[in-house]
């Protein structure tokens, strides 16, 4: 019995919801997005590869590591080998603890909620090593740029975070999650509306999408930190950012929008709920693809202003609403 | 001592070309950045130098119309216009009134078509996709219709001297007055856009200011200048073509900026669709084109239109043969480029590329190598053949030492 346990472990992390799952989401969610904003923009968008070309991403992953890897010259080469692979590795990690076929991840621990949190942090940190190592002057400018956007989007991500585990008085994703399904009975994007947009634009910053896509913008510092990552590199960098993007929706989805939870038939829940955690996420990129299609970009002075001055007002207030709601006990 | 080693090291200079996703020609820049700030900007041009008032001379007046077209790809029809007008005047013919009007239509058409394309490069500098995207979806109107009436998309080939190649029928006039109803109403909704939308706005306002003062100190030209205040305009000051007929206003703003800039060139669209419409409701009838006699007595002139970049100058000197003596071009480039270095001192990085963008710079128009030795303030001009052997030459000597400079920067 011990074996055949610990092989369906294996599988689950391996296979689904882990791995596999995850980095085949992470290509749809990357094809879903391209889409969209060629829609946005009147193109055509991915057509050939695939079902209207819903296989572009993972061939340009494929055709990434058949081209040529350079090493330049002035790189520190072992963190220049190093950082792309430590990006994919913790970029998966964190979706080991995202619920996906159940109310809780593959991972549970009491305070994940907070380790999920730091490893989403290191995330920026992993980008200005990235750029750091390179030793290119665009990536210089681009590290700096990485550098002043983390200081300005991950103190009103982390305080959009807080409201939601103040108001459910938990720091556990599974418990946050059965919060909404069994206590409240609704998602919490009802309680903290605030929160969710707050939440929406810090992760456009997270992402480095439009109008916060300050650190590799292209027609000014070519493409900031990544502009000496080729082949394998570059294709695990892309990657880890789909996978981000498969983070950052999935996190909306099981903080904000109920988690994976929806109605199902008795016995088949895994896969009810694999498909009601793929339309929620849906509906999140759906609205990240829209912001990004509205804006020109942002200069990085800019950016952190805003970050300060609008964000995070917001954001603590949000908090004392919730402590409010908690006082007249409503939540 | 030890401050001032520091002081160094925390400037350094960032090359933008010449190869770089902000430049759509070959030129190269320098910047000296301090963080996000830029301290000083230095050029070099000449990367698109390819020899052309050299091959003039060896080229009749008639093969001549299509070379001075490819001096650029945009405003070809300005290139080709100005040159056919001035070797008229050097020639002594006139163009009949029909050709002149319809020489004047592609100008407008070409200018719609210019500055939309310009719009839609401002808006993918400064990172809104979205618009350039749906600006390059309406500029195919403008460009179809140019088409329609020369056979190409981008060198029209219209103009010939002594007036235009092909006459517009009644029904390919209804076509046009068509597409510009379309083109119209979609500009003005853009500048609806770049008016009201905040993101446009906190980047393109109070950027790469250039005074009025700077402006023409520094002879900027075109729609630079008069988005710095300063109001000239070829079309009014010096009419030539039929603009001394067709109504028109001069768009003057003074506000300096990148902002103004775009503003300028959007207002400029929406008068050029009106004169374009104008011209086709008053269109006079007759011929076409004059005869042209192939070898002109000697003479020079000097002449001048309003290139959508603005003031774009032809000098040619005819030797009683029918190919010229000398021909010499000065685009609006080469005059906006001492502005642009002036915008960009003491902005951010990120202003680099639309500040750049801002004076809609054509290089491979202005590269036509002109040396100047400081010390004799002797002047010469190179053709391509002998700066290959130049190049060559210099690289054989210099090249070792270049590629290590290089790998240590």
């Amino acid at each position: 019995m011990e074996t055949i346990e610990l092989l369906i472990l294996i599988l689950k992390f391996v296979l689904f919801p882990g791995a596999l799952f995850c980095i085949a989401y992470g290509w749809f969610l990357e094809w879903f997005d391209r889409k969209l904003y060629a829609r946005f923009q009147n193109r055509i968008g991915p057509l050939l590869t695939g079902p209207k070309g819903v296989l572009q991403p993972f061939a340009d992953f494929i055709k990434l590591l058949a081209k040529e890897d350079i090493t330049p010259a002035g790189a520190d080469k072992f963190g220049f080998t190093v950082t792309p692979l430590l990006t994919l590795v913790v970029s998966l990690f964190t979706l080991l603890f995202i619920p996906i076929a159940s109310l809780s991840g593959i991972l549970s621990l009491s305070g994940d909620l907070l380790l999920v949190l730091f490893i989403s942090t290191v995330f920026g940190l992993l980008i200005m090593f990235a750029g750091y190592f390179s030793g290119n002057r665009f990536s210089i400018v681009g590290t700096e740029r990485t550098g002043l956007q983390f200081v300005a989007y991950e103190i009103p991500f982390a305080l959009s975070v807080i409201s939601v585990a103040l108001a459910t008085r938990s720091l556990e994703i599974v418990n946050i999650v059965t919060y909404q399904v069994n206590t409240l009975k609704l998602p919490l994007i009802v309680i903290v509306p605030v929160a969710f947009i707050i939440y929406l634009i810090s992760s456009l910053a997270k992402l480095e999408k439009i109008p916060f896509d300050v650190p590799e913008a292209e027609t000014e510092i070519v493409a900031g930190w990544q502009v000496e990552y080729s082949g394998k590199k570059l294709a695990f960098f892309r990657l880890a950012t789909d996978l981000k993007m498969v983070f950052v929706s999935g996190l909306a989805v099981a903080l904000f929008l109920g988690g994976p939870y929806g109605p199902s038939i008795p016995g088949l829940e895994p896969v009810f709920y694999t498909i009601w955690f793929i339309i929620k996420t849906l509906v999140v990129m759906f609205i990240l693809s829209n912001l990004r299609s509205l804006f020109a970009r942002y200069r990085i002075d800019q950016v952190v202003r805003g970050f300060w001055k609008y964000l995070i007002p917001f954001a603590v207030l949000q908090i004392l609403a919730v402590q409010l709601l908690i006082f007249l006990g409503v939540i | 001592m030890l401050e001032e080693e520091v002081e160094e090291k925390r400037v350094f200079k960032i090359p933008v070309g010449p190869q770089h996703p902000a430049l759509k020609e070959f030129e190269n820049f320098t910047f000296t950045v301090d963080g996000e700030k830029v301290i000083d900007v230095d050029f070099r041009i000449g990367y698109t130098h390819r020899g052309i008032e050299k091959l003039a001379e060896s080229k009749t007046y008639i093969q001549n119309l299509y070379l001075c077209e490819r001096i650029c790809g945009i405003c070809s029809g300005a290139h080709q216009g100005c040159y056919a007008q001035t070797v008229e005047e050097l020639a002594g013919i006139t163009a009949p009134p029909r050709g002149v009007y319809i020489r004047t239509l592609i100008w407008e058409l070409e200018r719609i078509h210019s500055h939309l394309l310009w719009l839609g490069v401002a808006a993918h500098e400064i990172g809104f996709d979205t618009l350039f995207m749906l600006i390059w979806r309406d500029r195919e109107i403008v460009m179809d219709l140019l088409e329609m009436i020369s056979g190409n998309r981008v060198n029209y080939a219209m103009n010939t001297i002594g007036g235009v190649r092909r006459d517009i029928s009644d029904e390919l006039k209804h076509k046009i007055l068509k597409g510009l109803d379309i083109l119209e109403e979609r500009t003005k909704y853009y500048k609806e856009v770049c008016m009201k939308e905040q993101t446009i706005l906190a980047r393109a306002a109070n950027v790469g200011i250039l005074s009025k003062e700077k402006t023409l100190k520094l002879n900027a030209v075109g729609p630079t200048a008069r988005a710095s205040g300063v109001d000239v305009d070829i079309r009014r000051d010096d009419p030539y073509g039929a603009y001394d007929e067709v109504p028109f206003e001069v768009i003057v703003y003074d506000t300096c900026d990148v902002l103004a800039r775009i503003l300028v060139r959007v207002d400029e669209t929406i008068q050029s669709i009106l004169m374009s419409r104008w011209i086709l409701e008053n269109l006079p009838s007759g011929e076409i084109r004059t005869k042209f006699t192939r070898k002109i007595a000697e003479n020079e002139v000097l002449g001048r239109v309003e290139a959508p970049r603005g003031e774009l100058l032809y000098y040619i000197k005819s030797n009683g043969t029918d190919k010229p003596e000398r021909l010499k071009v000065r685009t609006p480039t080469l005059a906006n480029l001492l502005p642009v270095a002036e915008m960009l001192k003491g902005g951010y990085i990120a202003d680099i590329p639309i500040v750049l963008a801002g004076i809609d710079p054509c290089f491979a128009c202005m590269d036509r190598a002109l040396f100047i030795d400081e010390n004799s303030e002797k002047t010469w001009v190179w053709d391509k053949e002998q700066l290959r052997i130049y190049s060559i030459k210099w690289y054989k000597e210099h090249g070792k030492e270049v590629v290590r400079e290089r790998w240590k920067q």
